[in-house]
């Protein structure tokens, strides 16, 4: 099974994150998402919401760049978050940074629900930047649209199985999974939101999925600097998935 | 199955009840044109989404982010279902069809046949049923109309559990038989702003006599739920309420069936939108029409805005993303208080803003003469909610009056609690 890590950049700070970052590199895992800093993510619950402010006060497009780089040269695939709130007036020019930053492609959590109107044309602005979009979608995403989505896209699929990060509302996870897949056919699915138990991604691995994307789960050993806490979590994850 | 022919009586041909009713819900969540956007958290030091376990109870949490196109109906809703009237008749209205010259059909769907005497029984029963499961002892819940507090007080009683209900204050006067029908049911009914609550207590103190809304009726249900840790009921608005509401719709199909009929177009009134939606919904991939009626004194569809808004006043519950005239917004006192709601079910909402839906607004003067006129001919005294549907059905009636069209109308509850309307 696949694991993704999610962290917003840079957080708690750009010292901090750094160190936290290097730590996973020599780890067996595909694929990073980092989170560019917006003042509304709205879809992420208050764990990540808080590292959002944090974030934005340190961010660095400078650092962004040597990030994604330094990611990329251990093998490991570098998609970035993002709200389309943060480039709702120039969606190009967001997508030249995030190409000028290097990574691989693009998640953007909002695009089939607040930008449902203006999808197609962020998808092909996405494309015509050399990125691979990310289908985003969840599970009151209706049929017809997903179809589309994937349509438009070739990559791998996020499925969001919570309404928002690192919240738990009770789900029938092997029904819709059924669902999913159906739609997706071959395509590789991944699921993320509220993921952070060894118990919850052994479920996930029996129902089907390809592969889970975890972020709540070690904000806050990151917040309190506590390394150890933050490696056992790390590693119980690449054992989940990996073992 | 249903291939029958309408001359023959029904009863010959064996069909039960049972075979009416249907045994699923119906979600029409997978089979809308647009994701629904998904509810909002607004406050940013918690999550009023997660918050949601400790509020309802969790198999209808579950129902709420479903993405199922049919739940199966446990055996036990279905026998309280037919317990309390359904299915509900169909019945083709040939006296208002003389009575407006009208050379098409009209046929309503009558809600009001049910023991409580609406829809609202609908939604109450599962919910109330799912509670109890999940050992619950007590639930709570607002109510504006009167009509939500009383199916959830039978639906509460007939479930082995008590229930606490928030009347929004000028229906509380305004209704006094509505107090007394709750108590006979078995639930413990208070006036909205009251004391139970700090909610409440803050409005009351700035405004002793505050007529209260529905925003702040559900905001007191929902802290008094958390406050003493039992389970909310919810009336209206949510998914999961309009997918239990499915069943008017799917009857009223199999019904229109053995009569051998195509419904042109779809009439009902909306206040949250459940039974509208719940009416409506089932026939989606048809191309019939489909009208929302509300109330012009309340102007949701003509004045309200798509977007985020607070459910509650109190904003404990997450936003929803719907057609709205404001979460404080205080409407007039008219009287169908199943009407003055700020806002629209999500899927409802989206419906009417892409064009799918059309929608009217009939003033309370207006509502009145329907109510009338439906009952001297159809012998029906309707809720003066239903009779905004009404309302518009005749209006549709006299601009389509030679053109064989079938009208097809959810007359959502009776008014015979409500004859104060017309003076005391
Ligand atoms: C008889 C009746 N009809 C309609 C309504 C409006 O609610 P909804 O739009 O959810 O059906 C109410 C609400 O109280 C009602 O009592």
């Amino acid at each position: 099974m696949k694991l993704a890590l999610y962290f917003t950049f840079p957080y708690p700070s750009r010292v901090a994150f750094d160190k936290f970052i290097n730590r996973t590199l020599l780890l067996n895992y595909e694929y990073v998402e980092l989170g560019i800093p917006t003042e509304h993510p709205y879809y992420d619950g208050p764990i990540v919401r808080r590292t959002h402010g944090k974030a934005m006060e340190e961010f660095s497009m400078k650092l962004l760049e040597d990030t994604v780089h330094m990611i990329r040269e251990k093998g490991k695939k570098v998609y970035a978050l993002a709200y389309c709130n943060l480039f709702e007036n120039d969606p190009d020019g967001f997508m030249s940074s995030m190409e000028d930053a290097g990574f691989d492609g693009l998640i953007l959590p909002d695009l089939l629900t607040d930008y449902y109107s203006i999808r197609k044309d962020i998808a092909s602005s996405v494309s015509s930047h050399g990125l691979e979009l990310i289908p985003f979608f969840n599970s009151t995403t209706p049929d017809a649209s997903i179809n589309e989505i994937l349509q438009l896209t070739n990559s791998w699929v996020y499925f969001g199985l919570q309404p928002s990060t690192g919240i738990r509302v009770p789900l029938d996870i092997p029904s819709m999974y059924s669902r999913i897949r159906n739609l997706c056919g071959e395509r590789e699915i991944i699921v993320g939101f509220g993921i952070n138990s060894a118990g919850t991604i052994k479920e996930l691995r029996k129902i089907g999925f390809d592969g889970i994307a975890v972020g709540s789960a070690f904000v806050n050993s990151m917040e309190n600097d506590d390394q150890v806490a933050f490696d056992l979590q790390i590693k119980m994850l690449e054992s989940e998935t990996h073992g | 199955m249903y291939k029958y022919n309408h001359f023959i009586p029904l009863s010959m041909y064996g069909v039960k009840n049972k075979d009416i009713i249907p045994e699923q819900w119906y979600n029409i969540t997978p089979d809308l044109p647009e994701p629904l956007s998904p509810p909002r958290d607004h406050d940013p030091e918690r999550s009023s989404i997660d918050l949601l376990n400790r509020i309802l109870p969790l198999e209808v949490l579950k129902q709420e982010f479903t993405s199922r196109r049919y739940e199966k109906i446990p055996d036990e809703i279905l026998r309280q279902y037919e317990q309390a009237g359904r299915p509900t008749p169909l019945i083709r209205a040939r006296n208002l069809e003389s009575f407006l010259n009208f050379t098409g059909k009209i046929f309503y769907k009558y809600e009001g046949a049910t023991v409580t005497g609406s829809h609202k029984i609908n939604a109450a029963i599962p919910q109330a049923y799912y509670a109890a499961q999940e050992g619950v002892t007590e639930v709570a819940t607002e109510t504006g109309a009167g009509q939500w507090g009383t199916a959830t007080a039978l639906a509460a009683s007939l479930n082995g559990i008590k229930s606490k209900i928030f009347m929004v204050n000028v229906s509380f006067r305004q209704k006094p038989l509505r107090k007394r029908i709750i108590e006979i049911y078995g639930g413990n009914v208070v006036a909205s702003p009251s004391t139970l609550t700090d909610y409440g207590r803050q409005i009351l103190k700035k405004e002793p006599e505050h007529p209260g809304t529905l925003g702040i009726a559900i905001s007191e249900a929902v802290q008094y739920t958390l406050d003493n840790n039992i389970r909310y009921l919810m009336g209206s608005v949510e998914n999961s309420v309009i997918t239990f509401q499915s069943i008017i719709g799917q009857e009223a199909q199999k019904q229109l069936e053995i009569e051998g009929e195509e419904p042109d177009v779809l009439i009902g009134c909306v206040g949250g939108g459940s039974n509208f939606s719940g009416f409506v919904f089932p026939f989606m991939k048809t191309d019939v029409e489909m009208i929302a009626s509300a109330a012009s004194e309340v102007p949701k569809f003509s004045k309200g805005k798509y977007r985020y808004d607070l459910i509650d006043t109190a904003g404990i519950l997450p936003q929803l993303k719907m057609i709205s005239l404001g979460a404080d917004y205080v409407p007039p006192p008219i009287y169908s208080g199943g009407l003055r709601y700020h806002g629209a079910a999500p899927a409802l909402s989206m419906l009417v803003n892409n064009g799918r839906i059309r929608t009217d607004e009939v003033t309370e003067e207006k509502s009145m003469e329907a109510m009338q006129i439906f009952a001297r001919t159809q012998g029906i005294v309707p809720a003066p909610e239903s009779a905004h549907a009404i309302a518009t059905a005749i209006d549709y009636c006299r601009n389509h009056e030679n053109q064989g069209k079938t009208v097809v109308l959810n007359v959502s509850g009776h008014g015979l609690l409500d004859l104060s309307i017309f003076g005391d």
